[in-house]
């Protein structure tokens, strides 16, 4: 269901690529979703690729990519491949895991 | 009768569906048949408590076969490992890996970031498509704590462990999960906890160290709606996998009495009634020095001697110095060992619990097949991962050599000299078939080795107490001498030997004599009558020429008489005729002669014979 605008946003491209690997419509995974746009708009504007995976939909494909938990985003490029597990709700952690500076006014947003 | 019937084959149906067969041996013995079908079964255990292992030798033979399709989550190891793990044991999973057993990856990688509430949706979801595919009925979540421990909060923990548990219901598997659980860690163990109430049955496993031996044990702490073994059991990992020491095991069937195996002393046997029942065991318990490997030995000697196959297990004790102690009683291992009839296997107690030593053993009686089996001694079991352990060790090692129709012989140290039999190691009297015991008896300011036979099942045997004998020319029971209610021994049975074979040679000296006597007497009587019997035949035929001369001079006094009348006739008719001739004179003396020899003919024979039987 939240595949399809993630997709048409995918259209947009740019150096970081990313894959996010959703349950359906699970409150961790919209809520996922709705955090990683809203880290792209900002930190990767007209510069960015993401893929919604559903695990529901794709089950084995989650299987052989060894993705365990649902939400996980995976930046795909720019290398190195780095993993992020959850809702991204703490987003010092994801800016630290994409090597981004920590903005103190942003923290809730 | 007929529902009866029904009834039964309803209820082993029931209990098929209702349990998996894990294939290991034992386990499904404490069990009762296994793991419940499509349910969730918890192995817990401390690192390196084999819990990996035990689930993955489940999904290897589970189901009572090798083509259980199933999957392996690997949450702490890799698939490498895990693969490389099972080909250790001799499982391969190269051949079948394609559709019947998928060994996946779940390890995160360690640059993870977590990043808010997640939950195990993508996990669930790939291996119910992955089942689904492969038609897999076994699932194994092994270090499902690993993953736990992602989740870093209790709540959410217990969370996706109902979703785990919800989703083994629904997709009707039968699931294995595997937690490590350490020993004063409250976080581990308020996980055990809580994963134990969620499953329908719960392993603990628990490796320990005991008298220097590591030794493992398992318990079935939980299992709804079945009965378990209660108690705490030994299990091995050995070189082929996992074998649990249940104590209940199979219970061999009782096999008849027929024939007969030496224990290597022909007297030996003959206070047995004629050896040892063949599939049987025997148990030799002696203290220090007794002598019990050298029996041991010469039971093994004696079964290759007959063409037999024998494999002699010592413990803690070089080969080389048991072949050495039998030579020294001129038993001579050697050829058998060259022949390969015998194998010798010295093993060290220390290197391994009782469980393990059972696995080799039971390795070397698969490898060998042999017809019989010495252990000397097993009490060295007890030294290593104690009592327990080695008692269910020797009691299934019994039980498998009597379904193997294997004739044992075991030897057990007794250190306390008490001549008490309650103190048995191990308490195995009820194992044993027949039982024999070494002591050293004390008489004469000796230590002599005294054998008796304590039980000998289904036969007759002695009650005797025999000195053993251990010479040059070999091993023998002394002949039985007893004075004063006592079995003697050693110098005093030799002075009672020398002077029961004293009194023998007296008295048969004294037989001597006396036939010499005898025979004299009779030479003496048998020359007398033989000296009586020429007299009678001397007198018998001095009659006889008597009767012959009387009878002549009869014939001829008759012929005379004749003459006479003829010449007298003819005188006359001489003297009829021209006068009579001097004839007269020969007729004369003829008659007083006759009366003569025929008083000689009545007298003489009878008369000195009579006189001569009277002298003596």
């Amino acid at each position: 269901m939240n595949s399809s605008p993630a997709a048409s946003n995918a259209a947009s491209h740019g150096a970081y690529v990313f894959q996010i690997y959703v349950a359906g419509g699970a409150p961790n995974s919209v809520q996922a979703l709705a955090n990683l746009y809203a880290l792209c708009r900002e930190y990767f504007p007209g510069s960015h690729r993401i893929e919604v995976i559903d695990v529901l939909k794709e089950p084995l494909r989650a299987l052989e990519e060894v993705i365990l938990v649902t939400p996980t985003v995976v930046k795909v490029s720019p290398a190195p491949r780095q993993q992020i597990i959850g809702n991204l709700s703490q987003e010092e952690e994801v800016l630290r895991a994409l090597g981004l500076p920590q903005k103190e006014q942003k923290e809730n947003g | 009768m007929h529902t009866q019937g029904g009834g039964m084959s309803d209820k082993t149906e029931t209990l098929s569906r209702e349990k998996f067969p894990s294939g290991i041996e034992g386990f499904d013995d404490i069990t009762f048949g296994g793991l419940p079908r499509g349910r969730t079964t918890l192995f817990l255990g401390g690192p390196g408590s084999g819990k990996t292992v035990l689930a993955l030798q489940t999904l290897v033979s589970g189901a009572g076969h090798h083509d259980t399709p199933g999957i392996f989550v690997a949450f702490e190891e890799n698939a490498d490992r895990i693969r490389a793990n099972a080909e250790s044991f001799g499982w391969n999973l190269a051949g079948r890996q394609k559709n019947r057993l998928y060994i996946v990856d779940a390890q995160l990688s360690p640059d993870t970031v977590k990043a808010g509430e997640f939950d195990l949706t993508a996990l669930l979801a790939g291996l119910e498509a992955k089942a689904q595919e492969m038609h897999a009925n076994l699932i194994v979540f092994d270090a499902l704590d690993v993953l736990l421990s992602l989740l870093d909060d209790r709540a959410a923990e217990r969370r996706e462990l109902y979703r785990i548990q919800a989703w083994l219901r629904r997709t009707g598997l039968t699931g294995i999960v595997t937690a490590k659980v350490e020993e004063n860690d409250p976080a581990t163990e308020q996980r055990g906890a809580f994963l134990s109430f969620l499953a329908d049955c719960v392993v603990l496993l628990r490796q320990s160290v005991l008298e220097r031996a590591a030794v493992r044990e398992m318990r079935v702490v939980k299992y709804r709606g079945s009965t378990h073994v209660l108690n705490e059991v030994p299990f091995a990992i050995g070189p082929t996998g996992i074998e649990v020491g249940a104590p209940n095991g199979n219970h061999p069937e009782p096999q008849p009495f027929k024939e007969r195996v030496s224990t290597g002393i022909a007297r030996v046997d003959e206070m047995l009634d004629g050896g040892l029942y063949r599939g049987t065991n025997a148990l030799i318990t002696g203290s220090a020095g007794t002598g019990k490997s050298t029996l041991a030995g010469l039971f093994a000697e004696a079964a290759c001697r007959r063409g037999e196959r024998a494999l002699f297990v010592s413990f803690d004790e070089n080969a080389l110095d048991i072949i050495r102690d039998l030579a020294s009683v001129s038993v001579d291992l050697t050829l058998h060992l060259k022949s390969g009839l015998l194998r010798m296997e010295a093993v060290r107690t220390d290197s391994a619990s009782g469980e393990e030593h059972l696995i080799r053993i039971k390795r070397l009686i698969r490898e060998h097949k042999p017809a019989c089996v010495a252990i000397d001694p097993f009490s060295a079991l007890v030294n290593v991962g104690g009592e327990q352990a080695a008692r269910t060790a020797v009691e299934r090692l019994v039980y498998l050599c009597r379904n193997e129709h294997i004739t044992v012989l075991f030897t057990s140290l007794h250190e306390a000299q008490d001549q008490e039999l309650a103190t048995l190691p191990l308490h195995v009297s009820s194992l044993v078939d027949t039982w024999m015991q070494i002591t050293y008896s004390l008489c004469g300011g000796e230590r002599n080795r005294a054998l008796s036979v304590i039980k000998s099942r289904g036969s007759k045997h002695s009650n005797q107490v025999r000195e053993l004998i251990f010479s040059d020319e070999g091993i023998t029971l002394a002949d039985p001498y007893s004075a004063g209610g006592e079995v003697l021994m050693g110098t005093l049975r030799i002075e009672k030997e020398n002077a029961v074979r004293a009194e023998h040679e007296r008295l048969r000296g004294e037989i001597a004599q006396k036939r010499e006597e005898i025979h004299l007497i009779q030479l003496d009587r048998d020359l007398r009558i033989e000296g009586a019997r020429r007299e009678v035949q001397a007198c018998d035929e001095e009659l006889e020429r008597l009767n012959r001369t009387s009878t002549a001079q009869r014939a001829e006094g008759a012929l005379r008489k004749d003459e006479v009348v003829r010449e007298r006739d003819s005188r006359l008719v001489r003297e009829q005729t021209d006068g009579a001739k001097p004839a007269g004179g020969k007729a004369r003396p003829a008659e007083p002669e006759r009366v003569d020899g025929a008083k000689a003919a009545a007298g003489t024979p009878r008369f000195p014979a009579k006189t001569r039987k009277k002298r003596p």
